[in-house]
């Protein structure tokens, strides 16, 4: 192969190791950033995290998207030109240095071997003594050849060890290339479904934004159904697809779960998420200054205002199952369920925006009814959720009625705070709604009534929301996937598993050795080499020495070793 | 590979020519019969798991396979007597072997399980497998403190019995986990999956792992002042598992639908294979830094005598990486094509995954360092630990500091 002078030294470096060493080096510590630095984020809040010096420095170095960088994909390129120029540099004299083995071995080369022994044989014949030889290297490939009155054997292990080099430098291209026809001619996105609707555009991240794609066919999704362990964490869910293709149903209510995805016209549709699909929520408001219940309708990711306060309700979750561990850490677990509940985010003029989960059922435990729950979480995060006890159980008319009464009797004697006279308002606020007939529980009733009392002054809403009926619908997230060099990555990577295998595993080793008759005895030298795995090779040549020395058991030998 | 091979003449014989082969043989119908039921017996594998095949039936399937593997392989034995030098049986057989004696230590075990109705989901603290676990972690704490005499006192009965207790721990930790997977049967079928789905399971899976690699090569090359290092790190690791344990990450869970998937089982254990040769390696490169340092000392050449030379030394490393490298490059993939059904793409670059590649660049490049010219010794060994820090931050920092995709094991 000729090449222009000038190129020679850039041919060079190209495939030298050095620049393997650093090309891997450097993408690794690429790699590093790409991990610590979470990609592909909303721009805003790199913006407050690093501060408009830092984040102008680090956008222009494309740090945020950073796999997709000119860099980033100059490097993977470069590494791409590095391994052809190697191949191209090692493979032809690999090639020949496997086919052609030489068996003629100079003295002085065998001399200075590592592995190196001479034998003696007094009184031997050559052709008996090679014959034993070589039935001790069964399992070699040999080759001989006669030069100067002296026999030569060549005998080879893993001679084809260079293929390994070669598929395992080759296979990393083949790899490369196609995750590069992957992310050309491939797409992979995101479809959400809610239950009963029909969807045909895909949204995926593209740069720091979103990209959208329409498919050339609809999905529907019938049907989506979800399990859940004791502990509420999910267990199955799966959706039922319908495709429909220029009007015709062409895949119909075909079930996907996670890990078994579903194959049309080159796309694979995989089950990847599930959400609320924006289910019909019914809330029940308690005006706390004037008493009055307000039933409100509205949805998940829809926000109800009140027009008279300007408080408002953005509807976030909604989940029919709170599976809560009761237990404090340490006791063993005692899951129970606290029943339908509604997330959402509470505005207001002059209030503190909060997160607040809020359910449908009192909370019972041990048998005793507790009253509601909520769960504020003053920051917003889920895992800042603090249970808060309402007293009352709001699903009981009668609490609302007797706490009305109560407080409304105490505001008109508002001079006298005394215990007894505490105690007769209670009495009194008693009879007003029950009249003589008190029921059996009234005094689990009195006792949510009083701690109601005390908790709900601390509210500084207007009203308590509480959850009163729900149609749940759920939405499906699917995942839509074509990547035609995926076929290609799993060639590469098969042929990258063997190649590693043949190169660290069939070492290729050798071994020389050379007989000669003078007299009436056999002069032996044996020598051995091997480029990688030399703890091995010593062991297997030192047993192949025992084997040769009891070959020569019948015949004296006369061994001395160097 | 069992613990007494070594010492016993008469064991010896049992792992050679005919007894040796027709044993393999015996395995291979073992395995035969149990696949040929999975894909063909009479109910279908389904929900069940595990308790598909521990059912009369299947242990007959078993049986009838093994019975005609002992019987081809005797035939061909006596017929062909050459057949039984074959390389491959006589190197599986005695990992066969170690594997059938740890699912007879666990049906052991689990014979010592409290009855069924003491059993809750809610309160796993009765459950056997967390008994045999502390039993590994104190077997696995004293080997350590053995090896370490070793250095200091290298009576042979002292190494002896590091070598032994590493074996113990190796033993009791995989008997564990086997337990660990019927226990989590006997929990309720539908929480029953195998145990490599989260942070401590895996942990127990990675001591056993390191130990059995770093055993091999002991056994192989002489190399026990190497077990004071390699033990000290899976001491380390026995005491996070114990924090881990502390802070009630032991329990047996459900899994999410993600992980419900065979890939799990073949993906998570091989990547395990690649920890392990890592961790085995740093083990060669520290002992070759400390020997390097006592000769640069000139000093202490009674523990100088016991140590491999520096050259042994590096290839032992070079060796581990030969283990890991394959193994880890594999697991890599065999997690890709798990994502691609799973999550539909190949590679997200999510944390773990990223990680795993720089993992995999750290070792690639020692190797390319270990081929081209001018660096050696000292520098590889170096390379070796660090390239182990870099696997440690793979294997947990990711779980506590990044989150991803691969958000199953978050601590
Ligand atoms: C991701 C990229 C690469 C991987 C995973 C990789 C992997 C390997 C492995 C595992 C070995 C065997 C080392 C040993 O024998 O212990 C090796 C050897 C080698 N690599 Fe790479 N390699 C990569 C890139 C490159 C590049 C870019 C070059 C050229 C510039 C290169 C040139 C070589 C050479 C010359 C050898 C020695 C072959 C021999 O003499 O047996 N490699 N490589």
């Amino acid at each position: 192969m000729k090449m222009p002078v000038w190129f020679k030294p850039w041919f060079d470096r190209l495939s030298s190791m050095s620049l393997a060493i650093v090309l891997l080096v450097l993408l690794a510590l690429a790699s590093v950033i790409g991990t610590i630095l979470k990609q592909n984020q909303v721009q805003a809040d790199y913006l407050t995290q690093f501060g408009s010096l830092w984040y102008n420095v680090f956008l222009s170095l494309g740090l945020f998207d950073m796999y997709h960088a000119g860099w980033f994909i100059g490097l993977l390129g470069f590494l791409m030109l590095s391994l052809v120029v190697c191949l191209w540099r090692h493979t032809p004299r690999m090639i020949k240095d496997m086919r052609k083995r030489k068996v003629i071995i100079a003295d002085k080369s065998l001399q200075r071997f590592h592995h190196l022994k001479h034998w003696k044989l007094n009184k031997a014949e050559l052709t008996q003594t090679i014959e034993t030889v070589r039935s001790c290297l069964s399992g070699w490939e040999q080759k001989t050849a006669e030069d100067g009155g002296k026999t030569y054997i060549r005998a080879d292990k893993g001679r084809r060890n260079k293929w390994g080099y070669i598929l395992v430098h080759g296979a990393i291209l083949i790899i490369l290339v196609g995750g590069w026809i992957g992310s050309q001619y491939g797409f992979r996105g995101t479809m959400t479904i809610v239950e009963g609707s029909t969807d045909n555009t895909i949204s995926f991240v593209k740069g720091t934004g979103t990209g959208h794609l329409k498919m050339p066919f609809d999905i529907r999704c019938d049907d989506f159904f979800i399990d859940f362990y004791p502990t509420g964490m999910p267990k199955a869910f799966r959706s039922t697809l319908s495709i429909i293709d220029h009007g015709k149903v062409v895949v119909d209510h075909k079930k996907i779960i996670v890990n078994e995805p579903l194959y049309y016209k080159g796309v694979r549709i995989y089950q990847a998420s599930f959400g609320d699909g924006g289910s019909d929520i019914q809330l029940k408001l308690f005006h706390l200054g004037t008493g009055k219940i307000e039933t409100v309708k509205t949805k998940v990711y829809e926000t109800w205002r009140d027009p008279k306060t300007g408080v408002s309700l953005e509807i976030t979750n909604f989940r029919p199952f709170n599976i809560e561990n009761m237990a404090n850490p340490g006791e063993p677990k005692e899951f129970k369920d606290l029943g339908p509940a509604v997330e959402f985010i509470l505005r207001g003029p002059g209030l503190k925006p909060v997160k607040v989960k809020t359910f449908m059922r009192p909370f019972v435990m041990k048998g005793q009814d507790r009253g509601n729950l909520m769960l504020v979480s003053l920051t917003g995060e889920d895992s800042d959720y603090e249970p808060f006890s309402l007293g009352l159980d709001f699903s009981q008319p009668t609490d609302w009625k007797l706490y009305r009464n109560f407080v409304d009797i105490l505001k008109k004697q508002k001079k006298d705070n005394s215990k007894t006279a505490n105690f007769a308002a209670f009495k009194s606020a008693m009879s007003k709604v029950f009249g003589n007939k008190r029921p059996k529980n009234f005094q689990q009733i009195g006792g949510r009534v009083i701690q109601g009392m005390s908790n709900l002054s601390q509210v500084p809403w207007p009203f308590i929301p509480v959850l009163e009926d729900y149609d749940q619908v759920y939405y499906t997230g699917l995942e839509l996937a074509q990547d035609p060099g995926m076929n290609t990555v799993w060639v590469g990577s098969a042929a990258l598993v063997i190649g590693l295998c043949i190169m660290f595993y069939m070492p290729h080793r050798k071994l020389w050795l050379v007989l000669e008759k003078k007299g009436n005895n056999v002069k032996i030298s044996l020598g051995g080499m091997t480029t990688r795995n030399k703890l091995d090779f010593e062991q297997e040549f030192h047993e192949l020495l025992t084997k040769i020395e009891q070959g020569f058991d019948s015949s004296s030998s006369e061994g001395s070793a160097t | 590979m069992t613990a007494m091979t070594a010492t016993h003449f008469s064991f010896e014989t049992i792992n050679r020519g005919l007894p040796a082969f027709a044993r393999f043989c015996t395995y291979l119908g073992a395995i035969a019969g149990i696949t040929a039921y999975a894909m063909y017996g009479p109910s279908g594998y389904g929900d069940e798991g595990l308790l598909y095949f521990l059912t009369p039936s299947s242990f007959a399937w078993i049986g009838i396979g093994a019975l005609a593997g002992l019987a081809s392989g005797l035939t061909t034995g006596m017929t062909k007597p050459s057949v039984t030098e074959a390389k491959v049986a006589l190197n599986l057989v005695s990992w066969l072997d170690g594997a059938l004696m740890m699912i007879l230590l666990a049906a052991f075990w689990s014979a010592l399980e409290p009855s069924q109705s003491l059993i809750t989901y809610t309160d796993q603290s009765n459950l056997i497998s967390g008994r045999v676990i502390m039993t590994m972690n104190i077997v696995f704490l004293s080997s350590a403190l053995l090896y370490i005499t070793y250095l200091f006192a290298p009576a042979s009965i002292v190494g002896n019995l590091a070598t032994a207790t590493a074996w113990i721990g190796v033993y009791s930790g995989g008997s564990a986990l086997l337990l660990r997977w019927y226990e989590s049967y006997l929990l309720s079928t539908e929480i029953g999956h195998a145990p490599v789905s989260n942070l401590y399971e895996v942990f127990i899976l990675l001591f056993c792992i390191t130990t059995v690699i770093y055993l091999s090569l002991e056994r192989r090359y002489q190399a026990k002042a190497m077990g004071a290092f390699v033990m000290a790190l899976v001491s380390a690791g026995v005491f996070f598992g114990i924090w881990l344990s502390a802070r009630g990450h032991a329990d047996i869970k459900p899994l999410v639908p993600a992980l419900q998937s065979y890939w799990m089982k073949i993906h998570v254990p091989m990547n395990f294979v690649g920890y392990g040769s890592f961790a085995v390696a740093c083990g060669a490169g520290m002992a070759y830094l400390v020997r390097d340092y006592l000769e640069q000392k000139g000093g202490n050449a009674r523990l100088l005598a016991i140590f491999p030379s520096l050259d042994q030394l590096d290839q032992l490393a070079y060796k581990a990486v030969a283990i890991g490298f394959p193994a880890f490059t594999l697991a890599t993939i065999l997690g890709a094509a798990w994502a691609s059904e799973a999550w539909g793409g190949y590679w997200s670059w999510d944390p773990k995954e990223t990680w795993a590649l720089i993992v995999l660049l750290t070792y690639g490049a020692y190797l390319h360092v270990r081929v081209s010219h001018g660096w050696k010794g000292r520098s590889l060994a170096w390379w070796t630990v660090s390239g182990f820090l870099v696997t440690i931050f793979c294997f947990v920092g990711v779980n506590m500091y990044l989150s991803g995709l691969h958000s199953y094991g978050r601590l």
